[in-house]
């Protein structure tokens, strides 16, 4: 019998995306053999990202200064606004260094199928800071699979009213993909071959 | 593409073992009962993860058994392959007729590498033809569409992706104008999700469009070719397009018009073949259907698929049967099960092994030049 605060760890671990029953446990074991100062920096360093982290008011980037180093970015171009499902969705994009402008991280995508309808997602903040600030252009970098598109098209919608140029990146990648897995050069390519929607 | 050998684990009553095969024709026999018909739909399952007998992937499992595997080495264009299907769904104990989720916990791998379905699909092709099958002729509309679908995959790479998109808009939708219906959503949020689906039918129309004519016209050579008394069957296929039916489709709480509700209907003389035609003549058809069918795959690609012929019997044509087979390209390897070995004197003209089935295990494998 596993000694109950190793099942624990094991079971705590198993909740992380990707970790299956073995997976937990050799990194429970892992964690075990390791100087107790490794474990202590492990277990600071999850306090500290729940404590520390939380969202930029103006882009929902995840950040620990408000607002977040993008948006206070003074060489980056607040005319150009790139829209992303999820904050990990920026570091793809940024990847490429192709793109100079600033982000609106929506916090997901719509999905009747979950539930996730247009008041689920932050639609509304996108349309506030278009309204209320110098912005000329809205790439939509929403996934290329069917809530992606659907989500694309409807921000497309709401923007129409506020004459902003509203494109899509326009995907070398398989349909139904995930924008996780573009590599930089597909993203490139994406960004570069944006079409107006 | 040739099929080396094939293990399997736990697959229905079929004794844990490999089993190798003749690189030609392989002939199963046995009495009823004794796994031939088990191994060839392991075959099946190797190369399409699901069965051509049962949608209900749990009567897989070998009785009481919490996981099924299946692995084989297939040789193609000189490389062998070794592919593997592990599914790890137990059936609830005193549950026998619970569904298990298929892809749940599944498992593909080549080579020893996980691989996505969609990459593990391409890897082998197999044709079955079971003459206890006659669905195309006699069953619902959605196992028609079932039968367009998977010949439009055989030849289109790109069309099964196509189709689960569209499934996933469709259901999208469906689940949207439910919520619409309890007022939770307005029914203006359809406008993005009617676009989607528009985008997503568009493909599907075509491909099935264009697979349903050049199947309709190989079936009617090779019936023509081979001079089979029924030729003036026709094979239809009627689209139903997307139709702006918002109101009543809140009311009914789902999407009333797309490809989802196409029709592929079998003709004869204006009426529908399952009511004219006797049974043999049905096993018939559906037999002509599978070689026009591997006639656009050979055409598409430069490889001969498995072709399983399950279930011959005296029903049909043994001559024809026998003219197809030696039409067939040359390098097709084949596996082939009676219950009456004398029906199976068409496949054994040339090079052939005979496996001899008792208690689901192969007692006997002999090899006739
Ligand atoms: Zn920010």
């Amino acid at each position: 019998m596993t000694a109950p605060p190793l099942a624990n760890l094991i079971n705590e671990l198993t909740k992380l995306p990707g970790v299956g029953g073995k997976s937990a446990a050799r990194l429970a074991y892992h964690i075990l053999k390791r100087p107790t100062v490794e474990a202590e920096a492990l277990a600071a360093a999850i306090l500290d990202v729940k404590s520390k982290i939380f969202r930029c008011s103006i882009c929902n980037n995840m950040t620990d200064v408000e607002p977040c180093a993008l948006c206070s970015d003074p060489r980056r171009d607040p005319s150009l606004l790139c829209v992303v499902e999820e904050a990990f969705n920026i570091q793809t994009i940024e990847q490429t260094r192709d793109f100079k402008g600033q982000y609106h991280v929506l916090l997901g995508a719509l999905s009747p199928l979950k539930g996730i309808g247009p008041q689920d997602i932050d639609v509304a903040g996108l349309v506030r800071r278009v309204q209320n600030s110098n912005v000329h252009e809205v790439i939509i970098a929403t996934n290329p699979n069917v809530e992606g598109e659907a989500t694309a098209l409807y921000i497309a919608q709401q923007l129409k009213p506020l004459s902003v140029r509203t494109t899509r990146l326009a995907f070398g990648l398989p349909v139904g993909g995930d924008l996780e897995y573009a590599d930089q050069v597909t993203m490139s390519k994406a960004l570069e071959g944006r079409r107006e929607i | 593409m040739i099929l080396r050998h094939i293990t399997t684990q736990n697959f229905r009553n079929l004794g844990d073992a490999e089993t190798a095969f003749h690189p030609q024709t392989n002939i199963l026999v046995g009495r009823n009962g004794q796994g031939k018909t088990n191994l060839l739909e392991a075959i099946y399952f190797l190369a399409t993860t699901k069965s051509f007998r049962t949608s209900r992937i749990a009567s897989l499992f070998r009785f009481g058994a919490s996981n099924v595997f299946v692995s084989g080495a297939l040789e193609r264009a000189d490389l062998e392959k070794n592919l593997s299907v592990g599914l790890g769904v137990p059936p609830p104990v005193g549950a026998p007729e619970a569904r298990t989720t298929p892809g749940q916990r599944r498992v593909l791998m080549i080579n020893g590498e996980k691989v996505t379905l969609a990459a593990y699909l391409n890897a082998m092709s197999v044709f079955a033809y079971s003459a206890a099958r006659l669905e195309v002729i006699r069953g619902t509309p959605e196992e028609r569409r079932r039968f367009l679908d998977r010949g439009a995959a055989s030849v289109n790479a790109a069309y099964l992706e196509q189709f689960a998109r569209y499934m996933r808009a469709l259901k999208q939708r469906n689940a949207l104008l439910a919520d619409i219906a309890m007022n939770r959503q307005s029914a203006a949020s359809l406008d993005a999700w009617d676009n989607e689906l528009r985008e997503a039918a568009a493909p599907v129309h075509r491909a099935r469009a264009a697979y349903a004519n050049d199947l309709g016209e190989a079936f009617a050579q090779i019936v023509k070719r081979h001079g089979y008394h029924i030729a003036a069957l026709e094979m239809h296929y009627r689209p139903n397009a997307l139709e702006d039916k918002r109101r009543e489709e809140i009311r009914a709480r789902m999407t009333l018009s797309g490809p989802q509700r196409d029709l592929v209907e079998f003709v004869l003389e204006g009426r529908p073949a399952s009511e004219v035609l006797s049974g043999g003549e049905q096993k018939m058809i559906v037999l002509f259907l599978k070689f026009a069918k591997l006639e656009l795959f050979r055409r598409r690609h430069d490889d001969a698929p498995l072709f399983l012929l399950d279930d011959i019997d005296a029903e049909l044509d043994l001559e024809i049967l026998h003219d197809l087979l030696t039409k067939l390209p040359v390098a097709t390897q084949l596996f082939a099960t009676s219950a009456k070995e004398a029906f199976l004197d068409a496949l054994t003209t040339g090079p052939h092994r005979r496996l001899t089935f008792e208690n689901g295990r192969v007692t006997a494998a002999r090899d006739f030049a």
